[in-house]
């Protein structure tokens, strides 16, 4: 690469140096571009965070990167006689600096990479810091750093280098040790002295001591910026950055004295070190010597278990030929070449050991009865599917091998896996004991910052105490920082918002530059990179806050380099449909459940239930607006539930795709396509071209592509499309399509039907991979209704709706929901009365602990517990905990008061302090509660009820102990002020007529606000009331109004016009958005949701509970 | 020869000229900002006691300058009626402090120069206002 600047800049920070950098990559290689450089550098504290996407952004800017890292090293040049100074006279050390566990505080050294070698020994010597051990701090350690040096060049570092804090304190004896010391752990010429001139009066006379030392110790000099923002004026977002992940306020933990941290042009650099050129030069000279090669491009499997004398694909071949006969019955000859094909393409892209490692680790779930799913495009493969990976047939629902892997594009493919949650801590297991922990590691993801995050970083730098950073953030919707200004001006729940004042302006303006700025490292859900060499030489490794090992790449990263990254992510359904079968089986019997993933889809009771929409808790079918498809869309078959699930999804809702769809489904449309050849293509959608294998099938019809060159095309039509490279495509797609007579309009109208939705099509394989979980859990709330809505909410959170509506669902099923009994309640939930009751599990219980829990069920085992005093004799039960049980009803119907019946929660929480003091004192109790006189207790509210609580008071301890309503849905308490205002119950809808004006009352369980082509905001509110779920749109001239109201409250009157034909479903399009409180006869609010419970002992003798409303 | 090369090379005992240093003004510029740039020397202005300005004098005046686009720095400031010539730029520096705080911010670019009366001088462009001031006297 010719060289055409006067400077490289060898030691910068970006974003990536989480905290210490205010520098964007992209902008980065921008501007050193616009200085004419043709070398940028990287050197983000301890790690290679943002190194692999600088190393491909540079590139393909034509730049090219030299990647590095400024570590922090232990002291090298501590003299004995400093040893036996007070800690206050010795060298200081600087502040830590790194993210998460890789961070540390030690002296720093910028180390740059050589070559492929110095890549390795950098990655290497990082995990080996940053992982050596969980709880020391990650410093490097002469010795490893000495071990690891080869290919690499080192630079003495910053102010904050041993040399640098020395010279600066005025100890340069102390400098030349440490700069021979280090410079003794690298190759002769390998080791320079950094220079830096940051424009303070001290600068001359720092770096001529650090040239004279350098001079005297034989040693070359380099000049470098310790660049951390791209333009000057960035140094606010550096400082405004620097204070918040210090958790200080401004000026932060460094107090600057200037600005100059910025990536200077070359002239500037040059006139800088004017008295020392060849600071400068030696950039020049390093740049040259600095030429890494990562290969990207080609891929690196991780060792799969072949025997002796056969090689990956043979035994892939055998596997998949043996899975073949197993899945087809007959095997046919379609499925036959349809194997033989995808075995020859995937031996030709060189991935067998792929398949075979995914295959093992499927393998290993199967055998441990471990519930798992393939999903994601991997369904197109028959390999996948008769190797058991995924579940749904490639050939029955139309599924294209090169949609999944195209042979003309050799990418690395990726099969995802969907194990039981509850589970998948035994695959991991396995995949760390069968690769070796050396060989694997943990995905990273990087999380940026949105509107609300930037704006409490910024508010938490300026020194705003923590109330008006959670008041200016809160109600912030989850956007881009960058849109705060549209949101403040345009949303109408930030009508109000505290960043409208102007004192809060430099918070706003810090908050927008803030847009995305990485802002920590997390780990991915699942991702787990498998490598066949040790994986430190592949990428450094650090400690993740949850104790796991993780990798500083994210998935995108890996994937460039080449290496397996596998998902193994858990889902919680199949934990419940696990566990829908084992409480069904427990109740009927093993042989009367069958294995839902093995059931026939043909079952009309199961279709019956999912187009009436009576979803809740469905895989993929339960939220409000897939329900509402439900209902238009009308299921009978598999296909139909294939396409439910594609239809609802950003890409198909922003094409528009599902009115016409419904429209032809019903007859109402007449189905037309511009070429008889996509009829076939498009059958099972009615001409619409809704998934993306569909693209391929098309371009095949109509071009004669075959569908390697299908997928491409669709690629290229779905990823930056730039405009010459359509005008090119669609040359291309019509010429072919004019080969085979096809008439130029037809061919035309073809490809812009093509171009309008290859963009917006969903994966067909994913979706059907979904399908077969969808109606395995379809069929289990069908006829194991009680079973499955215990399962479920045994595996919260999972699913769109709360616990409490999935309770709620259930007893309008008819299913009765028990309350919590120390005799009766199990840990978790459990069907109770031959499937006709859910009794609530002790675990959910408020200040519950596993040692009670243990105590319990311990002590049942025993015999029964008779009352109070017995349980708390024998259970040791903290007094928080009890208090929670008998305000829940765990106690109730226990032991005979006075009154010669149960003791009311009133009297036993009354009685709860005298009997604890009595145990401790005494070690028992009496054997009656009533040896011992209640206090004076509230009158019985209730003498109907054994607790003697009225259902308002019974409610609201039941939200806000164990999140759910139990006694009746809180709107209950208010029927008769909803029915004097005229509402409208959920049930009554569908009996209504189209465009029937209506006023609906209801409790928020969930508020979205989709994106929607046309730019305007509608929110979907899904409210509910005792009857059923109400679907309310409100959209944007209502939404201008009502914003406010929806934010802040949780309970509304709706207003507004009845939607209730087969077309488009039923809804309410609201008018009016008011809040609603719902209040006892005696005019108390009554909670609606699990709160924060009061403190000990307080409220048991209070009221109904906090009033819901947040304001 | 390295550093301070002027010192280094500086004929100490010119011929006629037995009890003085330097034969001109001009012979002796260099050695002035060798020493001036010496890391080991601290100037008597630099030196503080505590509750002390220091030796040099704080002055805070704003004065003229005219300003050598070429080589980025200033040549001649005019203070109290009289100009004075910039023989040479000793050192540079910047100053940014309390950005957030409209009340405390400083904003500026500093030069120290050595003037044709043999003074050495602290100048301020100030960012802020786009004002020159004088900051002080040094030596």
């Amino acid at each position: 690469m010719g060289r055409n600047t006067s400077f490289v800049h060898l030691h910068v920070h970006s974003h990536f140096s989480f905290g210490d950098g205010a520098a964007g990559l992209a902008e980065l290689i921008e501007r050193a571009g616009e200085f004419g450089m043709d070398t940028l550098a990287l050197t983000d504290h301890q790690g290679f965070y943002g190194a692999l996407r600088f190393y491909r952004a540079a590139r393909e800017a034509g730049m090219r990167p030299i990647l590095g890292a400024e570590v922090v090293v232990e002291s090298a040049g501590v003299s004995g006689e400093e040893c036996d100074l007070p800690p206050e006279m010795r060298l200081a050390l600087p502040a830590p600096v790194g993210f998460g566990r890789a961070a540390g505080s030690g002296f720093h050294l910028t180390l740059l990479v050589k070559d492929i070698g110095g890549y390795r020994n950098l990655c290497r010597l990082l995990a080996r810091t940053h992982v050596r051990s969980a709880t020391e701090p990650s410093v490097v350690a002469l010795a490893d750093l000495a071990r690891c040096s080869e290919g690499l060049i080192a630079l003495s570092g910053c102010p904050c280098g041993e040399a640098g804090s020395a010279v600066r304190v005025g100890n340069p004896g102390r400098a030349r040790r440490a700069l021979m010391r280090l410079a003794a752990c690298f190759a002769p010429c390998d080791f320079y002295v950094e220079l830096m001139h940051h424009l303070t009066p001290d600068s001359p006379r720092y770096i001529a001591t650090l040239a004279a030392l350098a001079e005297s110790c034989r040693l070359p000099v380099v000049a470098t910026n310790n660049v951390h923002y791209v333009h000057a004026e960035e140094f606010r977002l550096h400082d405004v950055l620097s204070s918040a992940s210090a958790r200080m306020s401004l000026p932060g933990p460094y107090e600057r004295p200037n600005a100059e941290l910025w990536l200077k042009p070359p002239a500037e650099m040059r006139r800088l070190f004017a008295a020392y050129p060849q600071a400068c030069d030696a950039t020049l000279e390093i740049a040259e010597r600095c030429d890494l090669d990562l290969g990207l491009g080609s891929f690196h499997f991780p060792a799969a278990e072949v025997p002796r004398g056969e090689t990956p694909y043979s035994v892939l071949s055998k596997a998949a030929w043996r899975g073949l006969e197993e899945r087809y019955r007959p095997v046919t000859s379609v499925s036959v070449g349809r194997l033989q094909h995808e075995l020859a393409i995937i031996e030709e892209l060189g991935f067998p050991e792929y398949f075979l490692v995914v295959k093992e680790i499927v393998d290993f779930a199967r055998r441990k009865g471990i519930r798992y799913s393939g999903r994601g495009s991997a369904g197109d493969s028959i390999v996948a599917y008769v190797l058991g990976i995924t579940g749904a047939d490639p050939i029955e629902y139309d599924l294209l091998f090169e949609r999944f892997l195209n042979p003309a594009r050799r990418q690395m493919p990726d099969i995802d896996v969907d194990f039981d949650s509850a589970r998948r801590d035994e695959v991991i297991e396995f995949i760390y004991r069968r690769f070796g922990s050396e060989h694997v590691a943990m995905v990273a993801t990087v999380n940026t910052m949105t509107a609300r995050s930037a704006v409490r970083t910024a508010a938490r730098a300026f020194g705003y105490g923590i109330d008006e950073v959670n008041a200016l953030s809160r109600h912030l919707p989850w956007v881009s920082a960058h849109r705060l200004r549209d949101v403040l001006a345009t949303y109408p729940e930030c009508r109000s918002h505290p960043l409208h004042e102007s004192r809060y302006e430099p918070v706003l303006e810090i908050a927008e530059q803030l847009d995305s700025c990485p802002m920590h490292l997390g780990t991915h859900l699942g991702g787990f990179i498998i490598t066949r060499e040790p994986i430190d030489t592949w990428t450094p490794l650090q400690w993740a806050a949850k104790g796991v090992v993780v990798s500083q790449y994210d998935k995108d990263d890996v994937e460039a380099l080449g290496l397996v990254k596998m998902d193994i992510l858990g889902l919680r359904m199949h934990s419940a449909i696990t566990e829908t079968v084992a409480l069904a089986r427990a109740r009927v019997g093993d042989d009367a459940v069958p294995e839902p993933f093995d059931l026939v889809h043909d079952d009309p009771r199961v279709y019956e239930t999912i187009a009436s929409a009576d979803t809740v808790g469905v895989f993929q079918l339960e939220s409000s607006g897939q329900r509402n498809l439900n209902t238009r869309l009308r299921a009978s078959r598999f296909d139909d539930v294939i396409a439910a699930i594609s239809l609802f999804r950003p890409g198909p809702l922003e094409a528009e795709m599902i009115t016409p769809f419904i429209r032809r489904r019903h007859g109402i449309e007449e189905v037309s396509v511009p070429h008889p050849a996509m009829a076939d293509a498009l059958a099972d959608s009615y001409g619409v071209i809704v998934y993306q294998e569909q693209v391929l099938l098309v371009a095949r019809a109509v071009a004669g592509f075959d569908l390697a060159e299908a997928d491409s095309l669709r690629r290229a039509m779905t990823k930056g499309r730039s405009r010459a490279e359509m005008v090119r495509i669609r040359g291309h797609f019509i010429e072919r399509a004019l080969e085979r007579g096809v008439e130029e309009g037809v061919a035309a109208e073809v490809f812009r039907q093509l171009e309008g939705f290859a963009a917006y099509g969903f994966n067909k394989a994913h979706a059907a991979c979904f399908a077969v979980v969808s109606y395995a859990s379809a069929w289990l709330r069908t006829y194991y209704p009680a079973e499955f809505a215990a399962a479920i909410l045994n595996n919260e959170p999972m699913g769109f709706y709360t616990p409490r509506l999935v309770a709620n669902d259930a007893r309008r099923h008819g299913i009765a929901l028990l309350a919590p009994h120390v005799n009766e309640s199990r840990e978790r939930y459990a069907v109770a009365d031959a499937g006709r009751a859910i009794r609530v599990g002790l675990r959910d219980v408020h200040e519950m602990t596993a040692r009670l829990l243990a105590a319990i069920e311990c002590e049942r085992t025993v015999r029964p517990f008779r009352d109070l005093a017995d349980f708390l004799r024998r259970t040791r039960a903290e007094a928080q905990a009890a208090e929670s049980l008998i305000r829940i009803g765990a106690l109730d119907g226990l032991g005979v008061s006075e009154a010669d019946r149960p003791p009311t929660r009133d009297e036993m929480l009354a009685l709860l302090p005298e009997l604890k003091a009595t145990i401790a004192r005494e070690g028992v109790a009496g054997d009656d509660v009533l040896l011992l006189a209640p206090g004076p207790v509230r009158p019985v509210e209730d003498t109907s009820h054994v607790s003697g609580w009225s259902p308002a008071r019974r409610l609201s301890a039941e939200l806000e102990l164990v999140g759910l309503s139990l006694t009746c849905h809180p709107l209950e308490l208010a029927e008769s002020d909803l029915r004097a205002r005229s509402v409208t119950f959920a049930h009554d809808l569908r009996g209504l007529r189209d465009r029937s004006k209506v006023r609906v009352c209801g409790v928020r369980e969930r508020a979205q606000t989709p994106r929607t082509r046309s730019g305007k905001r509608t929110c979907f509110l899904t409210l509910e009331d005792a009857t059923g779920l109400l679907d309310v749109v409100v959209f944007e001239d209502a939404l201008q109004r009502a914003g406010e109201t929806i934010v802040k409250h949780r309970c509304y009157l709706v207003e507004g016009t009845l939607q209730n034909n087969p077309e488009r479903g039923l809804a309410i399009v609201a008018e009016s958005v008011a809040p609603y409180t719902v209040r006892t006869a005696s005019g108390t609010p009554v909670r609606l949701r699990r709160g924060v419970p009061s403190g000990p002992m307080g409220s048991s003798l209070g009221g109904v509970g906090a009033a819901e409303e947040e304001l | 020869m390295g550093h301070n090369a002027a010192i280094k090379e500086h004929r100490a005992l010119p011929e006629g000229l037995p009890l003085d240093l330097f034969d001109s003004a001009e012979g002796r510029r260099p050695i002035v900002l060798d020493l001036l740039a010496t890391p080991w020397l601290v100037r008597a202005s630099e030196l503080r006691l505590p509750g002390d300005g220091g030796l040099g004098r704080r002055i805070g005046e704003a004065v003229a300058v005219s300003w050598d686009a070429a080589r980025h720095s200033p040549v001649a400031f005019a203070w109290r009626g009289r100009v004075y010539d910039v023989t040479s730029v000793v050192q540079t520096w910047a100053v940014e402090h309390a950005w957030w705080d409209a009340g405390q911010r400083v904003s500026r670019r500093c030069w120290r120069v050595l003037a044709g009366d043999g003074g050495t001088y602290d100048l301020a462009f100030e960012r802020l206002t786009g004002a020159w001031v004088l900051l002080g006297m040094q030596d």
